[in-house]
């Protein structure tokens, strides 16, 4: 029983790790994401072998991925539908996940929240954390999230395409707290509404302090320091200290480029892992995603701020891994 | 006796001690990740120290001559140059951004009065050229002194220029690009024996270059699959012998590391030796595959042997025993149970390079809560040493450490779940002949000498 709550608390630690690196500058590190493919197939395993017929985390949470767009279930959701697009063997959940985003969300935080520490035998793992680099990460990760939306609507000319990285598509990404959505927003809106909706986050990010660094869209070339137009502060004192970057691309590699793109194998691993039932979240280009799921969005520029996560105070309150959980 | 450069140290006698010598690095509490250093290394001399900063900046320290007014500043190494190397770039046709970060430096032997080094981010290498100016030509008869064309008709008389001596002067100059020759990140490169080639390794590929020539490289390690969904290992390090130049090696993210001969064949595919330990199988555990992979490897200076790194411990080779190392050294074995924890903040993936002393008589390597441990081949013994603000007065002996795994914690003793993970030591250079010693704590430098030196 320990070892299924232990793969299953892998499996998300996974995802999350999965998800974070999506959005990481330098593009999506192979060798990291190989290691965690590794890791999460070696969890898979466990989880599958485990008998332990009382707990069915809610089974449906493991194929849900922030992509590009809001999580739609296929069709007829059915258990045994569930259970027959990933590989046999995930088992039946006890009750088939729901269809309407409100209640999938309410399904969430009824189910055992692996990063919520709700069960009791991971609730010690949580706290057993060394101090390091994941928190700050994905909190980084999530800044910079944040940043380019903002950017976005100074800076018109950002790097073409790809904008869209924030595979926080899913709407329930923005609610952390697990409130029901307000309304059911096509993905396309420009969403305010969520977070004004939700009573429990905090205040959007009007609150922050004005865009960090981090938020800047460099110039390239003769810009010097100082960055660019958005007049960046230079967070160093080093004169030759130039305002970091803040764009967020994964490696997107279209199939069709001529020039080799820097695949991830490791993503096409998790298709075998989860089944195809997962279209959208594994294509080379999120932007590919989304614009299937959104049915030809005018491109990922318009991809809506508001879209993009919560507050920054809410995330670094939060388990990092546990927003790709909520995010479903 | 750990740390003995070149001589031998007196039978039965003490050990030498590590004493603090330098630091170089803001002091601030809030570090700038700019500033994080990303890599150290020694020229071939040991006068000159080299560190790489995530920010792309290179800064080269120069050892100071011995000066007898000034006995105590013998052997301090102080700023030489400065220079960005590497930029952010922008890859709009992928929409990649690449790093600035500074992966690696290596130098070139020395040929003449000018220093040459090699530095890499993920995905360019620059070749740069430090020398120093002394001297400045003054007498043109065509310009003036503020370098103003002077009109040819009012000049009445010739003059020969001369040279006269200014205040030195180091400039750096990129003399090479190589770049696009990589798709994935580049994690290492290695110069050749011979000087005049070298190769650098990415993921998946290494390519052999000539110094000289920018515009292409050969491939000579592929190991990307046919289908991408059937990787299982990546590169993870790559390195030339030190004296034979057909021969080099490469670690990967399974533990194994391959002997390559480059006579062979073009592509060396085909690996000519293949060391691998076999896996405790009871050991195992969700994170097996993540601690054997392989995040440095060096060839002793000798050639003999080499030295592999991976998360847990080093493990030293002999070139011609292929089945288990010669040597295994434990790092940090009381961390093998918080494997998970390391996993959710991510330090599991951290990668731990590995350095010898010049004589291959001892290694070093680094640890969480700037430790930094030293393991002595001859004597068996080892040391845990820390790079720490507080002790680090001049010449102040470092105090061995101790991790308290479990039970009754004695003074001085630090329990492993106060170990600070934010603090690790990933880079740390050995002076190639002097008991000297270079470790890079985040965005502080440490130098360590031995008293006797």
């Amino acid at each position: 029983m320990e070892f299924k709550l232990e793969a299953h608390r892998i499996v998300s630690i996974s995802l999350g790790k999965i998800y974070n690196s999506r959005v990481q500058r330098g593009g999506i590190k192979l060798h990291k994401n190989l290691l965690v493919s590794l890791v999460l197939r070696s969890a898979r395993q466990v989880y599958l072998s485990d008998p332990c017929p009382g707990l069915y985390p809610w089974a449906g949470g493991f194929f849900f991925f922030p992509t590009g767009g809001p999580w739609r279930p296929p069709p007829q959701q059915q258990p045994g539908e569930l259970a027959a697009g990933p590989p046999a063997g995930w088992g039946e959940p006890p009750r088939p996940p729901p269809t309407e985003p409100q209640s999938e969300l309410s399904a969430v935080s009824e189910a055992p929240r692996v990063g919520d520490a709700v069960p009791a035998a991971t609730v010690t793992g949580v706290g057993d954390v060394p101090q390091g680099g994941e928190a700050d990460a994905a909190e980084a990760a999530w800044s910079r999230v944040e940043g380019p939306c903002q950017a976005a609507a100074g800076e018109a000319e950002g790097p073409a395409g790809g904008w869209a990285v924030f595979p926080l598509g899913s709407r329930a990404a923005r609610r952390p707290c697990g409130c029901p959505l307000g309304g059911k927003d096509p993905p396309g809106t420009p969403a305010a509404t969520p977070r004004s909706a939700c009573c429990c986050a905090p205040r959007p990010a009007e609150d922050e302090p004005p865009a960090p660094p981090a938020v800047c869209p460099r110039k390239r070339g003769a810009a010097g320091v100082g960055g660019g137009p958005a007049s960046c502060p230079a967070p160093s004192s080093t004169p030759l200290k130039k305002p970091r970057r803040n764009l967020e691309q994964p490696s997107s590699g279209g199939e069709d480029d001529d020039a080799e793109e820097m695949e991830t194998g490791n993503v096409a691993n998790l298709i075998s892992i989860f089944g195809s039932s997962f279209s959208g979240l594994l294509r080379k280009s999120p932007g590919g995603g989304r614009e299937e799921e959104e049915g030809g969005e005018s491109g990922p520029e318009a991809a809506e701020p508001g879209q993009i996560c919560c507050d920054k105070p809410v995330l670094r309150d939060m388990n990092p891994w546990s927003t790709a959980i909520v995010a479903f | 006796p750990i740390g003995a450069g070149g001589g031998g140290c007196p039978a039965g006698g003490n050990d030498f001690q590590w004493c603090f010598s330098q630091v170089k690095g803001a002091i601030d509490e809030d570090v700038a990740e700019a500033d994080i250093i990303s890599t150290v290394e020694f020229n071939y001399s040991g006068d000159l120290l080299a560190t790489g900063d995530k920010g792309g900046r290179v800064v080269i320290f120069q050892r100071e001559q011995e000066n007898k007014s000034r006995p105590h500043s013998r052997g301090e190494y102080n700023v030489y140059s400065t220079f960005q190397s590497h930029e952010p770039e922008f890859d709009y046709l992928k929409s990649l951004e690449i790093e600035e970060k500074i992966n690696k430096i290596r130098w070139l032997p020395q040929q003449n009065a000018a220093h040459f080094l090699l530095s890499t981010n993920d995905k360019t290498i620059k070749l740069w050229k430090i020398s120093e100016r002394d001297k400045r030509a003054e007498g043109y008869n065509l310009k003036d002194e503020d370098g103003r064309l002077r009109d040819p008709f009012r000049i009445t008389a010739l003059r020969v220029p001369i040279l006269k001596p200014m205040d030195l002067m180091v400039e750096a100059s990129p003399r090479r690009i190589f770049a696009n020759a990589h798709t994935y990140h580049i994690n290492s490169i290695s110069v050749n024996s011979d000087h005049e080639t070298y190769l650098s390794a990415d993921d998946l590929r290494i390519n052999l270059w000539h110094l000289e020539i920018t515009d292409r490289s050969f491939n000579i390690v592929d190991i990307k699959p046919a289908n991408m969904e059937e990787l299982t290992e990546v590169i993870t390090a790559a390195e030339f012998h030190p004296h034979q130049c057909n021969v080099f090696v490469y670690s990967s993210s399974k533990g194994t590391i391959r002997l390559c001969d480059m006579r062979s064949s073009a592509l060396c595919d085909r690996h000519s030796k293949f060391f691998e330990e076999p896996e405790d199988p009871s050991s195992r555990s969700f994170f097996s595959e993540i601690i054997s992979s392989i995040s440095d490897v060096k060839f002793s200076h000798s050639g003999r042997y080499m030295m592999s790194r991976d998360y847990l411990s080093v493990k030293v080779w002999d070139l011609n025993m292929e089945s288990r190392p010669l040597e295994t050294h434990q790092v940090h074995e009381y961390l093998r149970s918080k494997l998970c924890s390391l996993y959710e903040n991510d330090c599991i993936f951290d990668k731990f390079e590995c350095c010898w002393n010049g004589s291959d008589s001892a290694i070093m390597t680094g640890s969480y809560n700037n430790f930094f441990r030293m393991f002595d081949r001859d004597t068996r013994r080892d040391v845990t040493l820390e790079a720490s603000r507080e002790s680090s007065k001049p010449r102040a002996s470092l105090k061995p450490r101790k991790v308290c795994t479990g039970g009754k914690r004695k003074k001085d003793e630090i329990s492993v779940d106060s170990l600070d993970f934010n603090k690790k030591i990933l880079h740390t250079a050995w002076h190639p002949a002097d008991s000297v010693i270079a470790v890079a704590a985040t965005n502080n430098l440490y130098i360590f000498q031995d008293k006797i030196n």
